[in-house]
């Protein structure tokens, strides 16, 4: 769940230009002459409805196929429609950009779990269209508290970079202020994480949105109950916006308060479990089953956890047969009589040996964009990313891997191949390389070993290798246990197919054993 | 001896002021020699003398700086064809340095098959062929690890055989086998000579070089010291410092 979506919604937009607001101003009345009851970007029967589908129960990708657009928001832009008598479009787009498409006419509305606030009203008009809160949640039993100063001293977890840290960082100040103890503050980075340190009890409580937490009672019901809902103006209630029209802003209004009158907005919130009604069935129901073997099947199925392991399977083996490629050479000339080069390869070793993986990652992703603009471009994708992080990062072992296996091949083999006249490619590759697979085989394997297992880093840079889709799903269901189990069963079934693999190779090198040689008499 | 003037064409081998350095160190000191088709030499000399370096220089292995040495009547230098050269000229070595993970008749193949391109079926055949004069026709399916030391030995003969050479150098061909081993090996280079193979070996054996060599040379720090039949360098050496080291391989 990304609750920093809340911050970027509270964030202020681009001022668009007068001159665009006079010309929309302009078509909306003449859209008013033709029908009094629908906005003027209705008329001609259809309307762009723009939403950032990452705010469950708002709006949402519902399940593994990212068409599948679920929540309030898309019900509340088919109503508008059914009111309107026009079709819409929804179009999903980055958050960032969607206040803007109304300007740039890309998006007649947005809807999408945007809070109501007077700094957006400034350049876009908006009607209200459910109530929220923060909310302040403990494990159930735990008693109410009257405000932000009563976990003074106590653990508090929240996702991390969300306005909630500021907000326990404000109350903080104040705190040390009057003279006591400050709230623990915990961050992680992932909703579905907060929670778990609240239920395991490293957390006397998180903070986060109401209609969050009861859209997820059926994980959560009887496990927690709210402490507490502080009113914070800028998280009171949910608008729908448009562009600038006084008469379209009006029509908007009214057409969501006889939505609301119909019951519909009512009924809407008991569909989508964000009814003020739910927050009693929230504190009073009870806890589910430890393991469900259902839903753990159902993941280990899931085609988003084949996609997961399939991607983290291509990573790894690409990412090794590069660094393969990579490392022969380097190996050979580190073996090979001293030079610059040699001494710049070296240092190249050393560098990528000694720092971290998920530092290699980061930097690659985050900071090479920096010195060369070219990496910020759209073809510079996650994948692209790790495979040349991970394909550096291990052609470094695999460079000492190799040195030693050529090192350890007897030198008369090269003389004596030598000496029948054959050429150094040929000797190479007949004779060296043969002899040298065999002492790099199995650090070889188990590096690779290590690198599927090094993959789920890349989830840092948004990679959907198997981890990412794991986490993924554990924020979509709370459902630790059943997800991990089924990541760890992707993860074992590899690795054994891989230590299958090697023992059918090693079977190919009975050469080297006098008492499994295979050669025969004739 | 020979003439310090000029190589002799008409000789199978003429080697004359051969010299090698390692850096500055003179590891052959202007050598000069001539070997006859078919001949049987025996290097001898203490450790460090030379010897395997001078027998490495015939195939170029290690590559002479000054001096002149002709085979056949062609001046072998930077300029000779390598795969050919070693073509011409097979060697064996002490620890045989078969390759371990080819099957005895893939030993014999490889090389034939990659440097001069012979078919499969035909180097195939061939090898055959020698694995039988060495004696270990039965053995060709087997990896070398599977050999004893003697039948190892015999596979590196063959395998240089199956260059079709006209020389063989043998480095110490013996100094890891067993005396029933050492008279195999005496047997077959017997019979290299008989087909008119000049043998040139570097051994530590005394028994086994009186029984094998026409002629024998001593070597001591880099320097040819005396070229005699073994009858004549076992009983009366001429250089005291033969005498010196055939007196200690006795006691020895």
């Amino acid at each position: 769940m990304k609750i920093h979506n809340f911050i970027r919604r509270s964030a202020s937009y681009l001022i668009t230009t007068a001159g665009l607001f006079a010309t929309l101003c302009m078509m909306s009345h003449a859209g008013h002459a033709q029908s009094e009851n629908v906005p003027s970007f209705a008329t001609t029967g259809h309307f762009t409805v723009c939403t950032d589908p990452t705010l469950p129960p708002m709006t949402f990708v519902n399940g593994q196929d990212t068409r599948d657009l679920a929540g309030f928001d898309i019900d509340l832009a088919r109503e508008l429609g059914r009111m309107w008598h026009a079709d819409p479009t929804i179009l999903t787009m980055d958050f960032e950009g969607m206040l803007p498409g109304l300007s740039s006419h890309r998006c007649d509305m947005v809807i999408s779990g945007i809070m109501k606030q007077a700094g957006r009203e400034k350049n876009y008009d908006a009607a209200a269209y459910l109530d929220s809160s923060i909310v302040v949640i403990a494990r159930s039993g735990t008693p109410r508290i009257t405000s932000l100063d009563d976990l003074s001293g106590l653990n508090v977890a929240v996702q991390s970079g969300t306005s909630y840290a500021t907000l326990v960082e404000k109350t903080n100040q104040h705190l040390i202020q009057s003279g006591r103890a400050p709230i623990g503050l915990q961050q992680y980075p992932a909703e579905d994480q907060v929670v778990q340190q609240v239920l395991l009890g490293r957390a006397h409580a998180l903070i986060t949105q109401d209609v969050e937490v009861y859209y997820r009672q059926k994980q959560l019901g009887g496990k927690v109950t709210i402490i507490l809902k502080p009113d914070n103006p800028d998280f009171r209630e949910f608008g729908a916006y448009i562009s600038k029209d006084p008469h379209n802003k009006e029509i908007l209004t009214q057409t969501v308060s006889s939505l609301k009158q119909q019951g519909i907005l009512e009924n809407l919130s008991r569909k989508w479990n964000i009814s003020n009604a739910q927050e009693q069935a929230f504190t009073e129901k009870a806890a589910p089953s430890a393991f469900s073997l259902e839903v753990f099947f159902s993941a280990l199925t899931s085609m988003a956890f084949v996609k997961g392991a399939a991607l983290t399977l291509i990573v790894a083996v690409l990412s090794h047969l590069t660094a393969i490629v990579i490392s022969i050479p380097v190996a050979l000339k580190l073996n090979g009589p001293r030079s610059p080069l040699q001494m710049l390869l070296s240092a190249y070793v050393a560098v990528f040996r000694g720092a971290p993986t998920l530092l290699q990652l980061l930097f690659i992703w985050n900071a090479l964009p920096q010195f060369f603009p070219i990496f910020r471009e759209s073809w510079f994708t996650p994948f692209l990313a790790t495979w040349l992080s991970l394909s550096i990062n291990e052609s470094a072992y695999q460079v000492e891997i190799n040195r030693a296996a050529l090192r350890a091949v007897d030198q008369g083999q090269l003389v004596a191949a030598d000496a029948l006249g054959m050429k150094r490619s040929q000797i190479y590759r007949h004779v060296i390389f043969p002899q040298a697979l065999r002492i790099a085989l199995p650090p070889t394997i188990n590096e690779f070993i290590s690198l599927l297992k090094t993959t789920s880093l890349a989830s840092v840079i948004s990679l959907q290798e198997l981890l990412a889709v794991t986490q993924i799903q554990v924020a979509r269901t709370f459902e630790f246990t059943e997800y991990y189990s089924a990541a760890l069963v992707y993860y074992l079934a590899m690795v054994f197919f891989f230590l299958f693999l090697q023992k059918r190779i090693e079977r190919r090198f009975s050469w080297a054993d006098r008492n499994k040689a295979t050669g025969h008499g004739q | 001896m020979v003439s310090d003037t000029a190589p002799n064409p008409d000789i199978r081998i003429s080697i004359r002021n051969l010299n090698k350095f390692y850096g500055e160190f003179l590891a052959l000191d202007r050598l000069s020699l001539d070997i006859d088709k078919g001949e049987k030499i025996v290097v001898l000399g203490p450790s460090g003398s030379g010897k395997s370096t001078f027998i490495r220089c015939f195939n170029r292995i290690e590559p002479h700086d000054s001096g002149t040495l002709m085979i056949d009547g062609q001046v072998i230098d930077d300029r000779t064809d390598l795969a050919t050269l070693r073509g011409r000229v097979g060697m064996v070595f002490q620890n045989y340095n078969l390759f371990p993970h080819l099957t005895v008749l893939d030993n014999c193949t490889l090389a034939p098959r990659l440097v001069r391109g012979t078919p499969r079926e035909q180097a195939e055949e061939e090898a055959r062929r020698y694995l039988a004069q060495v004696g270990i026709g039965e053995q060709a399916g087997k990896y070398p690890i599977q050999l004893s030391g003697g039948q190892q030995q015999r596979v590196a003969i063959a395998r240089a055989l199956s260059m079709n050479p006209e020389i063989i150098l043998f480095d110490e061909p013996t100094a890891a086998l067993d005396p029933e081993a050492i008279s195999g090996v005496v047997a077959i280079m017997e019979d290299l000579a008989a087909q008119q193979i000049t043998t040139i070996c570097v051994t530590h054996e005394m028994g086994f070089a009186r029984r094998i060599a026409d002629r024998i040379v001593f070597m001591d720090k880099g320097s040819i010291l005396e070229v005699a039949p073994p009858q004549e360098f076992f009983t009366a050496p001429r250089t005291e410092r033969a005498r010196a080291f055939l007196d200690q391989m006795i006691q020895f």
